[in-house]
C-alpha cells in the first residue's frame, strides 16, 4: 500500500476508534463516579468507595422509584406481549389487502415523537376526566410505546416459521387452536421473549411518557434521577445509574444466553 | 383403502386460474402422479384435495362422500411436504406420536405403532433424536413415517424428494413406492420429474396450465402422448408437420416435407387436415447407405457419445434437423451421410391442445 | 366474510382498539386542544379560537425558538452523519468475528437511557467537570462547555449517533463489495469509488438515518433541559414549560406547529434527495 493510502487508512481507523470512545465515555464516567469516594469526579480520582450505593439503597425516594419502575416495566411488558403477539400473528398469517396499512398503524407509536404521544395522552386523560396523575394512565402510556417493539420481534420470528409446519400439524388432525398451542407458540417463543426484553428496557428507561404522566408522589427511576440532576449533581444518582445499567445489561445477557438475540428489523 | 374423486375442480387466485377444470378418479390402493412443469396447477390440485385451498368450483370426494367443505384436520389424510415440515422442537418419537395424540390413541398403542412404523422406514433407535440431528434422507423417512403411522385414508406427497441429491432420490423413489404398495394406501404424488413419475406411478396425470392433458400408464404417456406438450415434456421428441392423407384403424399416412410417414393416432384426424407427428429419437433407424429402401438421406452434423447410446443431430434435405439416438458404437461420424429410416419409424400423431 | 375470517380479525382487535383509544383519540385531542381558549384557572376556558395558532406563528420569540430548534436539529443530524458514516462503513465491512462486539458497542448506549447519558455529559462538561478540571490542572482557562448550545448539541449527537449508524450499516451491508472492486479494477481512485459507487448506493440508508435523527432531535427534551439548564430553548422545552404552567391550548398549538414544520421539512428533504439520487444515477 502506498504511504498516502496507509495514512488515509490510519486516519480512518483513528476516527472510527475516536467515535467508539466518544460513545462509551459518558457512560464510563458515570460508572466511575459511582465508585468515587469524593463528591465529584476529580482528576486524579480520589478513592474507591461504595458509599453512594449505600445512599441509593437507603434513599426512600430512590427505592420507591426503583420499585415502581420495575413493576411498571413488568406489567407494561406483559400487557404489550398479550396484545402485540396476536396482532403479529394476524399480520404475518392472515394479512389481507390492508396488511401494510395495519403494520403502519401498529408501528405508529414508534414513528411518532414520543413526547408528542405523552402530550396527547396527558390531554386525553384530562378531557375524559380520569385525571392526569394516575399510575394506570402512566402504565397505559408505557404499554402504547412498548407495543411496536414486541410486534416487530414476534413478526420477525413468525417469518422464520415455515407455514408448512402448521399445515403439517393440521394434516395430522390438529384443529387450529391446538396447532397454535403445540406448534406455533413454542416456536415463536424466542421472538416473544426478545420482544419482551425490548419492551422491558423501553419501559424501564422511559422518560418522555413518565415525565408528563407521573403521579404526585409516585415517580419512576429515570424521572427521579432527572429531578435530582436538575437541582445539582449527586453521586447517588451515579450509583442509581450504574444499578440501572447493570440491570438492563444483565437482562440482555440473560436473554441472549437462553434465547439468542436477533437484530431488530424495521 | 379409499377411492378419491376429483370432479370439475377449479381454483382461481385473484384473476388467474391455477386449475381450470380437472376430473380424476383414483382407485383404492393406486398411486397416481401429477406431473407437469412449475405453475401447471399440480400442487394447487393436491392442496385442494388436502383441504389447504378451498376450490373455486367443483368437488372432492373420498369414497363417494363430499369432503370439500371439510378442513384438513377432519379429512383423515397423511401429507408429506417438500421441506419435510418436521416439528423442530419435538423428537422423532414426538413427531410421530403427534397425529396419534390428535386421534386420542392410548399411550401403549402409540408406542407400539411408532415402533412399528420406525421399523418400516428402517429408523429404529432414532426415537430420541431431534430433526436437526438427522440427515436429509432420514428426515424424509421420518416425514413419511409420520404420515403413515396415523393410517390415513389418503397419502398426499408434494414433491417430497426435490430437496435430496440425485442418488438419494433414486433410492427413496423405490422405497416410497414399495412402502405404499405394502401398506396398500391410495396415494397422490406431485412431481416435475418425469423419471420419478414413470418409476413410481400406477398412472400418470400430465398437466399443463391448469388442465389435464393425459392420464395413463408410463407407456401410454411415452409411446402414445395425446398432445405436443406431453410429448415434449416426457422424453425427447422430433416433430414433423404435414397433411393427413388416408388411413384407417388408427394408422394414418402423413405427407411431410421429408416424404410420407406412417403414423399411429389416438384420435381420428380428417383427410387433408394439417397435423403433427411425433417421433422419438430412438425410434428412427439409421443405415450407412443413404439410398437404402425406406430411407431418406441426411448429413450428420453432430454426434454425442452418451455411454449407452450415441446421440446424432442430422441435417435433412429441407434444412431441418432430426435428433436420432442409436447404438453407441455405430460407425457414423460428423460430416458423413446417412440413411434415415423415417417412413418406418414409430411415429404418433399429437394434438396441439388438450381436448 | 365467513366465520373463520371474523375469528382471525379477533387477533388484531385488541391492538386495533387499544391504539385507537390510546393513540388516535389522544392525538385528536391535541388538535382540539390547540383551538381551545386559554385560561388562568384551569387547563382551558370554554369556547374555541385560532388565537393560539396566530400567536405561535407570529410571535417573534416563538418563531425564533422554532428556527433555533430546526437549526440545532439540523446541526446534530449533519454531525451524526459525518461521524456515523465512517463507523457504519467500518462496521459493515469488518470481518464477522469482530462484528458482534462492535455492534454491541454501538447499541449499548441505547440500553442506558437518556438521563444517564446526559448525566455523563454533565460530569464531563460542567464548569468544574472533568474536562475543565483537566484544563485547570494544565494551567489553562476554563471553557464554557455546558449551559450553551455546544453542550446540548454534543450530548444529543452522542444520544442519537446509534440511530444514524444502524440504518447506515444495513444499507452499506447491502452493497456488494465486488462493486467497489469492479470500480477499482476499472481505474477509479478511492475517492471516486466513494463518490460514484458507495455514496449513491448508500443513499437510502442515509435518508433513513438522517430523517430519524432529525425527528428525534426536534423532539428532544431531557438533554436540552439538563445541559442547557434554562439557557437553551427549543420549541419542545418551551412546550413542556407551557404545559407545566397550565397553558395547554397554546402549548398544543405550538407542538403541532413544530410537528407540521418538521414534517414539511422531511417531505421537502425526501423530494430533494430523490431528485439528487436520480441525478447521480
Amino acid at each position: 500500500m502506498s504511504a498516502n493510502a496507509s495514512l488515509g487508512r490510519g486516519l480512518f481507523l483513528a476516527l472510527v476508534t475516536a467515535v467508539y470512545v466518544f460513545l462509551m465515555l459518558p457512560i464510563a464516567i458515570v460508572v466511575a463516579l459511582s465508585f468515587n469516594s469524593a463528591r465529584s469526579l476529580s482528576f486524579p480520582p480520589q478513592g474507591f468507595s461504595l458509599r453512594w450505593y449505600v445512599a441509593f439503597f437507603q434513599s426512600e425516594p430512590f427505592m420507591d422509584a426503583f420499585v415502581l419502575s420495575l413493576w411498571l416495566a413488568a406489567l407494561a411488558t406483559a400487557t404489550a406481549v398479550l396484545i402485540a403477539t396476536p396482532a403479529a400473528i394476524y399480520y404475518v398469517r392472515h394479512g389481507g389487502r390492508w396488511r401494510e396499512l395495519f403494520r403502519l398503524y401498529v408501528l405508529a407509536p414508534l414513528l411518532l415523537p414520543e413526547i408528542l404521544t405523552a402530550i396527547a395522552l396527558l390531554f386525553f386523560y384530562y378531557e375524559i376526566g380520569i385525571g392526569t396523575k394516575t399510575v394506570v394512565g402512566l402504565y397505559i402510556g408505557h404499554v402504547v410505546v412498548c407495543l411496536p417493539f414486541v410486534f416487530l420481534q414476534v413478526t420477525a420470528s413468525l417469518y422464520n416459521l415455515s407455514p408448512s409446519l402448521e399445515e403439517a400439524a393440521r394434516s395430522l388432525g390438529a384443529v387450529p387452536l391446538t396447532t397454535f398451542r403445540r406448534i406455533t407458540l413454542p416456536l415463536i417463543k424466542p421472538g416473544v421473549i426478545n420482544g419482551a426484553l425490548f419492551a422491558f428496557i423501553i419501559s424501564f428507561d422511559n422518560v418522555s411518557i413518565s415525565l408528563l404522566l407521573k403521579g404526585i408522589g409516585t415517580t419512576t427511576l429515570p424521572m427521579q434521577m432527572f429531578d435530582y440532576l436538575r437541582w445539582g449533581s449527586d453521586p447517588t444518582t451515579a450509583a442509581a445509574s450504574t444499578v440501572s445499567i447493570v440491570m438492563t445489561l444483565g437482562a440482555v445477557l440473560l436473554v441472549d444466553r437462553f434465547v439468542g438475540l436477533r437484530a431488530m428489523r424495521y | 383403502m379409499t377411492r378419491l374423486t376429483i370432479a370439475g375442480l377449479e381454483k382461481r387466485f385473484d384473476r388467474t386460474f391455477a386449475v381450470r377444470g380437472i376430473d380424476l378418479e383414483v382407485a383404492e390402493g393406486e398411486l397416481v402422479s401429477l406431473l407437469g412443469p412449475s405453475g401447471c396447477g399440480k400442487t394447487t390440485t393436491l392442496r385442494c384435495v388436502a383441504g389447504f385451498e378451498a376450490p373455486s368450483g367443483g368437488r372432492i370426494e373420498f369414497d363417494g362422500s363430499d369432503v370439500t367443505p371439510l378442513p384438513p384436520e377432519k379429512r383423515d389424510i397423511g401429507m408429506v411436504f417438500q421441506n419435510y415440515a418436521l416439528f423442530p422442537h419435538l423428537t422423532v418419537k414426538q413427531n410421530l406420536s403427534f397425529g396419534l395424540e390428535m386421534r386420542k390413541v392410548a399411550p401403549a398403542e402409540i408406542d407400539r405403532r411408532v415402533a412399528d412404523v420406525l421399523a418400516m422406514v428402517q429408523l429404529t433407535g432414532f426415537e430420541a433424536r431431534y430433526p436437526r440431528q438427522l440427515s436429509g434422507g432420514q428426515q424424509q423417512r421420518v416425514a413419511l413415517a409420520r404420515a403413515l403411522v396415523i393410517e390415513p385414508r389418503l397419502l398426499l406427497l408434494d414433491e417430497p424428494l426435490a430437496n435430496l441429491d440425485a442418488k438419494l432420490r433414486d433410492e427413496m423413489r423405490f422405497f416410497i413406492r414399495s412402502l405404499q404398495r405394502r401398506v396398500g394406501i391410495t396415494a397422490m404424488y406431485v412431481t416435475h420429474d418425469q423419471a420419478e413419475a414413470m418409476v413410481m406411478s400406477d398412472r400418470i396425470v400430465v398437466m399443463f396450465d391448469g388442465l389435464i392433458h393425459q392420464v395413463g400408464s408410463a407407456e401410454d404417456i411415452y409411446d402414445r402422448p395425446t398432445t405436443r406438450a406431453v410429448s415434449s415434456f416426457i422424453g425427447l421428441a422430433n416433430f414433423l408437420d404435414g397433411a393427413v392423407a388416408g388411413g384407417a384403424d388408427g394408422r394414418w399416412m402423413l405427407h411431410t416435407a421429408l416424404g410420407p410417414v406412417a403414423c399411429g393416432a389416438g384420435h381420428t384426424p380428417r383427410e387433408g387436415d394439417r397435423a403433427t407427428a411425433m417421433i422419438r429419437p430412438e425410434a428412427i433407424a439409421l443405415e450407412a447407405d443413404a439410398a437404402s429402401p425406406d430411407c431418406i438421406g441426411g448429413t450428420i452434423e453432430e454426434r454425442y457419445f452418451l455411454g449407452n447410446l450415441a446421440d446424432y443431430r442430422i441435417r435433412m434435405a429441407d434444412g431441418s434437423i432430426l435428433q436420432v439416438q442409436g447404438e453407441a458404437h455405430a460407425p457414423f461420424s460428423p460430416g458423413g451421410t446417412v440413411g434415415v429410416g423415417l417412413a418406418q419409424a414409430r411415429a404418433w400423431l399429437v394434438r396441439d391442445a388438450a381436448a | 366474510m365467513n366465520g373463520l375470517s371474523r375469528g382471525k380479525l379477533l387477533l388484531a382487535a385488541p391492538i386495533g382498539v387499544a391504539l385507537f383509544v390510546f393513540l388516535v383519540l389522544p392525538y385528536l385531542t391535541i388538535v382540539v386542544m390547540s383551538f381551545r381558549v386559554p385560561s388562568t384557572t384551569a387547563a382551558y376556558a370554554p369556547g374555541f379560537t385560532i388565537a393560539n395558532y396566530a400567536k405561535a406563528l407570529t410571535d417573534e420569540l416563538y418563531i425564533g425558538t422554532l428556527v433555533d430548534t430546526l437549526r440545532i436539529a439540523l446541526t446534530i443530524t449533519v454531525i451524526c452523519l459525518l461521524l456515523g458514516y465512517p463507523v457504519a462503513f467500518h462496521l459493515a465491512r469488518t470481518p464477522s468475528r469482530w462484528r458482534g462486539l462492535l455492534y454491541g458497542l454501538v447499541l449499548s448506549p441505547l440500553l442506558v437511557g437518556v438521563v444517564i447519558r446526559s448525566f455523563g455529559w454533565i460530569i464531563l462538561l460542567a464548569n468544574n467537570g472533568v474536562i475543565n478540571q483537566w484544563l485547570v490542572s494544565m494551567d489553562m482557562p476554563r471553557v464554557r462547555l455546558m449551559y450553551n448550545e455546544f453542550g446540548v448539541i454534543l450530548a444529543l449527537v452522542h444520544i442519537f449517533l446509534p440511530f444514524m449508524v444502524l440504518p447506515l450499516v444495513g444499507a452499506i451491508q447491502g452493497i456488494d463489495p465486488k462493486l467497489e472492486e469492479a470500480a477499482r479494477s476499472l481505474g477509479a481512485s478511492r475517492r471516486r469509488v466513494f463518490l460514484r459507487v458507495l455514496l449513491p448506493l448508500s443513499l437510502p440508508g442515509i435518508q433513513s438515518g438522517t430523517i430519524l435523527v432529525f425527528v428525534l432531535a426536534c423532539g428532544a427534551y431531557v438533554t436540552p433541559m439538563l445541559l442547557g439548564a434554562g439557557r437553551v430553548h427549543t420549541t419542545t422545552t418551551s412546550v413542556i414549560q407551557l404545559l407545566e404552567q397550565f397553558l395547554w391550548p397554546f402549548g398544543a398549538a405550538l407542538s403541532l406547529v413544530l410537528a407540521v414544520v418538521g414534517l414539511l421539512a422531511v417531505a421537502l428533504y425526501v423530494r430533494l434527495s430523490a431528485r439528487w439520487m436520480r441525478g447521480l444515477a
